[in-house]
């Protein structure tokens, strides 16, 4: 048979293949075709035909153009939600891997308490929000109305005092603008950290106990231990959290919502293609900086 | 507690950390409280008789907690034009066939973009994360033409397929499965085992934690999947959507949506829960000599 003359590579390669091969055809089927399809579109004027079905018809880079020098605030609005994701990914970050290692200690409870932190996922799913939405409006403003009252409340110690407090101190004020736009957001990094925290948690388990056990006969410190073994550890999950915030971030950014708006209520979906594929573009140039960035970093266990 | 302390040697050490934890778990339960503040308000309003439900100001918790909503909710459901046992069945198997073949596809297809070298892989690779970059917004309608021309419009197959191939699973997969020392496998190998039962019989187990996290970011999905986009026939969709037409009925349901709220939000917890407690420290390098 042909088997024996293959070489080791190329029978593992095959095998490769093979493992891929479902969900491969499944992702050309669903995926890439509408990727190119909405690539397709962003190059033509879309209008839907009489009877069903849709007529398109080329006209270049048009759709680009317009988005860019006509369109009152597409880029005003993509700055913003890339600005917004630049502060909100890295202290997503940090804050889900606290949150997990707190999380995977032992304790009684401890799956309660894990379930609690992975509330905001579900709370967040469509139907929960509609639900919620619908009994506030019962309520007329009720509970959770009158706790955003609350919090709005209790935080109502004047920031403004502080911040010219700081920078008079001649901290820089990008630094400072940063810090006051992270305590702005800390309920929404609260929320959207759910997943990001059961990665980590996942990924501490992962780690092999006896790494700790030696830590610990070489007399490392808890400070040590986590900087030496734990940190470097969980470092390839920090890209897939990285990866993952901003997938989710960019997903409920504003500049998805106009492109969607764009397609559905003012009916231009070939600019609204348009649209996501530069958001898409310049997402993706960031994730590849920051992840080159961290990958040189990463300490992988092989 | 007291008893433990003191047989251990290093006393004062023992209590910085105890300290420190302290303050740690501070920290974690302002934080908990924040998030468990919608589950509570779900709760209570679930056991609220309706007098209560509509009380201004709203109070927290319930006084006199009744099952008087969920009764409400039986008497609607057994109203529906379509049995609701009929519903049931259909999320079971949307949601199963969803999230189990997912599971099984991005771990299969994660196996050898970690551990093996093909051409290709890197390609593929970034073809994944970039198809996560698309949100599903944007591509709602390219997807919805591939349905149909798939004919698979009107099935169940318009939801579970494209569940399938969610980019995060195999990324998520991929990351956790590259973890693991290639002696492992290497060992196995040279015992004879082929590729397919390496998978099952040794990657699959050691990334347990990993494939319990998709399984319930998969079902939390597929949960909150309404299928109206696709499904036209009442008897194809799922408990969600009848669920969500109960809570759209308004004031005059309020106790029912109130109930139907509760049950929406209880079932993805109860499955976190279940997997969660599955996830056990794994020990991926037991019988490692290096």
């Amino acid at each position: 048979m042909k088997k024996k003359k293959m070489s080791l590579t190329t029978k593992r390669s095959i095998t490769g293949y093979v493992f891929i091969l479902p969900w491969l055809a499944g992702f050309l089927i669903f995926y890439l075709r509408s990727l190119i399809m909405t690539a397709n579109f962003s190059l033509s004027e879309i209008t839907v035909a009489v009877g069903g079905g849709y007529d398109s018809k080329f006209v270049g880079l048009q759709n680009y153009l317009y988005a860019f020098r006509a369109h009152g605030s597409f880029k005003q609005v993509l700055t913003t939600s890339v600005g917004n994701m630049l502060i909100d990914v890295p202290l997503i970050t940090f804050f889900s891997l606290l949150m997990a290692m707190l999380l995977n200690k032992k304790f009684k409870g401890r799956t309660l308490v894990r379930a609690i932190f992975f509330l905001p996922v579900i709370m967040n799913s469509a139907a929960i929000t509609a639900a919620i939405d619908m009994s506030r409006q019962m309520l007329a403003g009720g509970l959770s109305a009158s706790s955003a009252e609350m919090a709005g409340a209790a935080s109502g110690v004047n920031v403004m005092y502080y911040v010219e407090m700081f920078s008079s101190l001649g901290l820089p004020s990008g630094v400072l603008d940063y810090i006051v736009a992270a305590v702005a957001r800390i309920n929404d990094i609260i929320s959207a950290s759910g997943v990001q925290i059961i990665i980590f948690i996942a990924a501490l388990q992962s780690i092999p106990g006896s790494m700790y056990e030696v830590a610990k006969i070489e007399g490392a410190t808890a400070y040590e231990t986590f900087w030496k073994v734990t940190f470097p550890m969980v470092m390839p999950h920090i890209i897939t959290n990285v990866v993952y915030t901003v997938v989710d971030n960019f997903a409920n950014s504003e500049i998805v919502e106009m492109a969607y708006d764009t397609a559905f209520t003012e009916v231009n979906y070939g600019l609204s293609s348009a649209m996501s594929l530069v958001s898409t573009a310049i997402v993706c140039v960031i994730l590849v900086i920051v992840c080159g960035f961290i990958q040189k970093r990463t300490f992988y266990y092989n | 507690m007291k008893k433990i302390r003191f047989f251990k040697p290093k006393q004062k050490k023992l209590n910085r950390s105890m300290a420190g934890n302290t303050l740690l778990f501070v920290l974690m339960a302002i934080c908990g409280v924040f998030m468990a503040l919608p589950i509570v308000m779900i709760v209570n309003n679930a056991l609220k008789p309706l007098d209560e439900l509509f009380q201004f100001p709203p109070k927290i918790f319930v006084r006199n907690p009744t099952l008087e909503n969920f009764s409400d909710l039986f008497v609607v459901m057994s109203d529906s034009w379509v049995p609701f046992s009929r519903y049931i069945m259909n999320t079971i198997i949307i949601t199963g066939l969803g999230t189990v073949g997912h599971v099984l596809l991005a771990s299969l297809a994660a196996y050898p973009l970690a551990k093996h070298n093909f051409p290709g892989k890197n390609i593929l690779f970034s073809m994944v994360v970039l198809s996560m970059m698309f949100s599903w917004t944007v591509t709602q309608i390219p997807t919805y033409m591939i349905v149909s021309w798939l004919h698979i419009n009107n099935n169940y197959l318009a939801l579970i397929l494209p569940a399938w191939q969610f980019g995060m699973g195999l990324y998520l997969m991929k990351q956790f499965m590259e973890q693991l020392p290639d002696s492992l496998m290497e060992s196995a190998r040279l015992d004879g085992a082929t590729e397919f039962k390496i998978f099952w019989k040794i990657v699959m187990p050691n990334v347990k934690p990993a494939w319990l996290t998709l399984a319930i970011f998969q079902f939390q999905q597929m949960w909150a999947n309404t299928g109206s986009m696709y499904l036209r026939d009442e008897q194809l969709k799922p408990l969600q959507f009848a669920l969500q037409q109960i809570v759209g009925g308004g004031t005059a349901r309020a106790g029912a949506s109130a109930a139907v709220t509760f049950i929406i939000a209880a079932i993805p917890i109860i499955f976190f829960l279940v997997c969660q407690s599955n996830v056990i420290e794994t020990m991926t390098t037991s019988g490692m000599k290096d």
